[in-house]
C-alpha cells in the first residue's frame, strides 16, 4: 500500500481504508484510495468522531454525489458507533500525481 | 491547507430532462437510415428534392441536434461549471422541438410547402428559443465563463440563426419575403448549422470531454480560442462571400479557415491522447477519436468540387459532402459519446442511493460491448460502401451501404434500449 493520506491514527486509518478500497469511481473503475481522492482522516477517540476530507477529480463530476455518499456509507460501516463527517475540498485540487503506483498500474501506465 | 467547500456538491441534471432526447435521437437515426435505404436513388438527383431534404433534416435535427440537446442538458455543469438553469425549459425544448421535427419532415417528404412545413418550423424555433434561454441563463449565472462555455453560448446562438433562417426560407416558398428563391440560400442555411452549431459545439464539448475520459492532464486554452476564432471567421466570411456573390476561388478562404480549425482540433486531441493517464482506451473513445479524423473527409469532397468540378453538373459530389458530415463525422461522435454518457446517467438513476449497498455493475456493463463492436463494424462497412456508391452512382454499393447503416442503427437502438431498461439484480 502506498497512498498519500494525512492521519492522526494509522491503525484506525488502515481499518477505514479496508472499506474505502471497495468504493470506486464508476467512470475510471479505480477505488477512491488508489485514485488519491482521500486527503485526510482525523479520528477523535474521545468524541468518537471521524472527519474525512476528500476531493473529486473535478468539482463538476457528474458522479460526485454518488462517490461521496459511498465514502460516507463505507466509513459508517467501518466505524458504526462513530459520527462521520465527510468534507469535500477542491483546495488543493486533485491531480494525477496523487494516483498510487497500484492505481497507475491499473490504468496501464 | 485543506479548505472544505461550503456550498455542497454541484447537482446533476434530473435524468427525466435528459433521457427523452436520447430516445428521440435513436429513433430518428433508425428512421433516417430506413429512408436512406428506401431512396438510395436520390444521390443521382439534385439535393433540393423531398427525400434528400427529409433525410438531411432528420439527421440534422432529430439525430444530431436532439442528442446534443440531451447531452448538453446533462453536461452543462461539467462544461460551464454551473448548474442547469431550468429543468422545465428542458422539458419545453423537448416538447416543442420533438413535435416540430415530424411536422417539418412530413412537410418535406410530401413536399407540402404550406401549413405543415410552417408549423414544424415554428415549433422547432420555439424549442430552440427555450434551449437558448436555458443555456444563456445557465452560463451567465456563473461569475466566470471558461472557453468551453463560450463555445456553447456561441454555438447555441448560431443554432438559433440556423433555425430562424430556416423558418424564413420555409415562408419564402409561398410568399416572397427574401430577395431570391429559397434554394439560393440553402448553402448559407446549411453552413450556419454545420459550422456554427455542430462544429463549434462538438469542438467545444469534445475538447473538454475527450481529455476528461482519457484522464489526460492536457489542456491548452490558447489553441481552443484559436479554433473558436477560426471557425467563426470561416463561417462569417462564407456568409459574406455568398451574399455579395463572388467567384468560386474566394471560397477557399472559409475552407482554409475552417480546415485550419479542424487540424488544430485534431492536434489538440492528439496531444491529449499522448499524455493520457489511462492507457487502455475503450472502444467508445476510439470511435470518438475516429470521428475527429472523419472531420477531414467532407473537405476532400469540398475541395474536389471547388477545384475540379462544375457543381451543377455533379450534384452527387455535393451529396458526398453532406453524407460525410452527417453519416460520417456527426454519427461517429454520437456513437462514441452516447455510450460514454448514457450509461452514467442511467447508472446514477438506478444506483445513486444504493451504490455501496452491495456489488453494483460498472456503468459500462449496462450496455453490451459485443453489440457495440458489431454496430461499429456494420457502421464502418456501411459508411465506406456508400461512398463509392455516391461517386460512381453504383446502386449495389448504395444499397449495401444503406443496408449496413440501417443494421448499425438497429444495433444502436438495441443497446440504447438495453441501457435504458436496466434493472438492478435482486439480491
Amino acid at each position: 500500500m502506498s497512498v498519500n493520506i494525512v492521519t492522526n491514527n494509522s491503525g484506525k486509518c488502515h481499518l477505514a481504508l479496508e472499506g474505502l478500497y471497495d468504493v470506486y469511481d464508476p467512470e475510471i473503475g479505480l477505488n477512491v484510495v488508489d485514485l488519491g481522492l482521500i486527503y485526510q482522516l482525523d479520528f477523535d477517540e474521545d468524541e468518537k468522531k471521524l472527519d474525512a476530507t476528500m476531493t473529486l477529480t473535478t468539482q463538476f463530476c457528474p458522479m460526485g454525489e454518488s462517490i461521496t455518499s459511498d465514502v460516507t456509507r463505507s466509513l459508517s460501516g467501518s466505524f458504526p458507533e462513530w459520527q462521520i463527517n465527510v468534507n469535500l475540498t477542491f483546495d488543493p485540487p486533485w491531480d494525477y500525481t496523487r494516483i498510487s503506483p497500484e492505481g497507475n498500474q491499473f490504468l496501464g501506465r | 491547507m485543506l479548505t472544505p467547500i461550503t456550498g455542497g456538491l454541484q447537482q446533476t441534471t434530473d435524468y427525466r430532462a435528459v433521457l427523452p432526447f436520447y430516445i428521440y435521437a435513436s429513433v430518428s437515426f433508425l428512421v433516417a437510415t430506413a429512408l436512406l435505404l428506401l431512396h438510395t436513388d436520390i444521390v443521382a438527383s439534385h439535393y433540393f428534392n423531398p427525400y434528400t431534404l427529409s433525410i438531411t433534416h432528420i439527421m440534422a435535427l432529430g439525430w444530431g441536434t436532439m442528442i446534443i440537446f440531451g447531452a448538453s442538458h446533462q453536461l452543462l455543469p461539467v462544461l460551464a461549471e454551473g448548474r442547469l438553469y431550468s429543468t422545465w425549459l428542458a422539458y419545453l425544448t423537448f416538447a416543442f422541438t420533438g413535435t416540430g421535427i415530424p411536422a417539418l419532415i412530413t412537410g418535406f417528404y410530401i413536399f407540402h410547402t404550406g401549413s405543415i412545413l410552417q408549423t414544424g418550423a415554428l415549433l422547432i424555433n420555439a424549442g430552440v428559443i427555450f434551449y437558448l434561454i436555458n443555456v444563456f441563463r445557465s452560463t451567465f449565472k456563473s461569475k466566470t465563463r471558461n472557453v468551453h462555455a463560450w463555445y456553447i453560448i456561441t454555438a447555441t446562438a448560431w443554432l438559433f440563426s440556423t433555425t430562424f433562417f430556416g423558418l424564413l426560407l420555409v415562408y419564402n416558398f409561398n410568399a416572397k419575403i427574401l430577395p431570391a428563391d429559397s434554394v439560393s440560400y440553402l448553402s448559407i442555411h446549411a453552413h450556419l448549422g454545420l459550422a456554427g452549431w455542430f462544429l463549434l459545439m462538438v469542438t467545444g464539448v469534445g475538447s473538454r470531454l475527450i481529455p476528461m475520459f482519457l484522464i489526460s492532464k492536457y489542456t491548452n486554452e490558447k489553441i481552443l480560442w484559436r479554433i473558436f476564432i477560426l471557425i467563426n471567421a470561416g463561417l462569417i466570411s462564407f456568409i459574406i462571400l455568398k451574399v455579395i456573390g463572388v467567384s468560386a476561388i474566394f471560397f477557399y478562404i472559409p475552407v482554409a479557415l475552417v480546415l485550419s480549425a479542424i487540424i488544430l482540433f485534431g492536434r489538440y486531441c492528439r496531444e491529449a491522447y499522448k499524455v493520457r493517464i489511462r492507457k487502455n482506451v475503450d472502444e467508445q473513445m476510439k470511435t470518438s477519436l475516429l470521428s475527429v479524423i472523419q472531420m477531414l473527409l467532407p473537405f476532400v469532397a469540398l475541395i474536389i468540387t471547388l477545384a475540379f468540378l462544375p457543381a451543377e453538373g455533379y450534384p452527387h459530389i455535393t451529396l458526398l459532402y453532406g453524407f460525410c458530415i452527417f453519416f460520417g463525422w456527426i454519427t461517429a461522435i454520437i456513437f462514441g459519446m452516447t455510450f460514454k454518457t448514457l450509461p452514467f446517467i442511467v447508472w446514477n438513476k438506478v444506483y445513486h442511493k444504493k451504490a455501496h449497498a452491495g456489488k453494483t455493475p460498472a456503468p459500462k456493463e449496462l450496455f453490451s460491448e459485443k453489440v457495440y463492436h458489431a454496430m461499429l463494424i456494420t457502421y464502418l462497412t456501411g459508411f465506406i460502401a456508400f461512398i463509392p456508391g455516391i461517386i460512381f452512382l453504383n446502386s449495389f454499393f448504395l444499397k449495401l451501404g444503406a443496408a449496413a447503416l440501417l443494421a448499425a442503427a438497429v444495433l444502436y437502438v438495441f443497446n440504447i434500449s438495453k441501457t435504458l431498461l436496466h434493472q438492478p439484480k435482486k439480491p
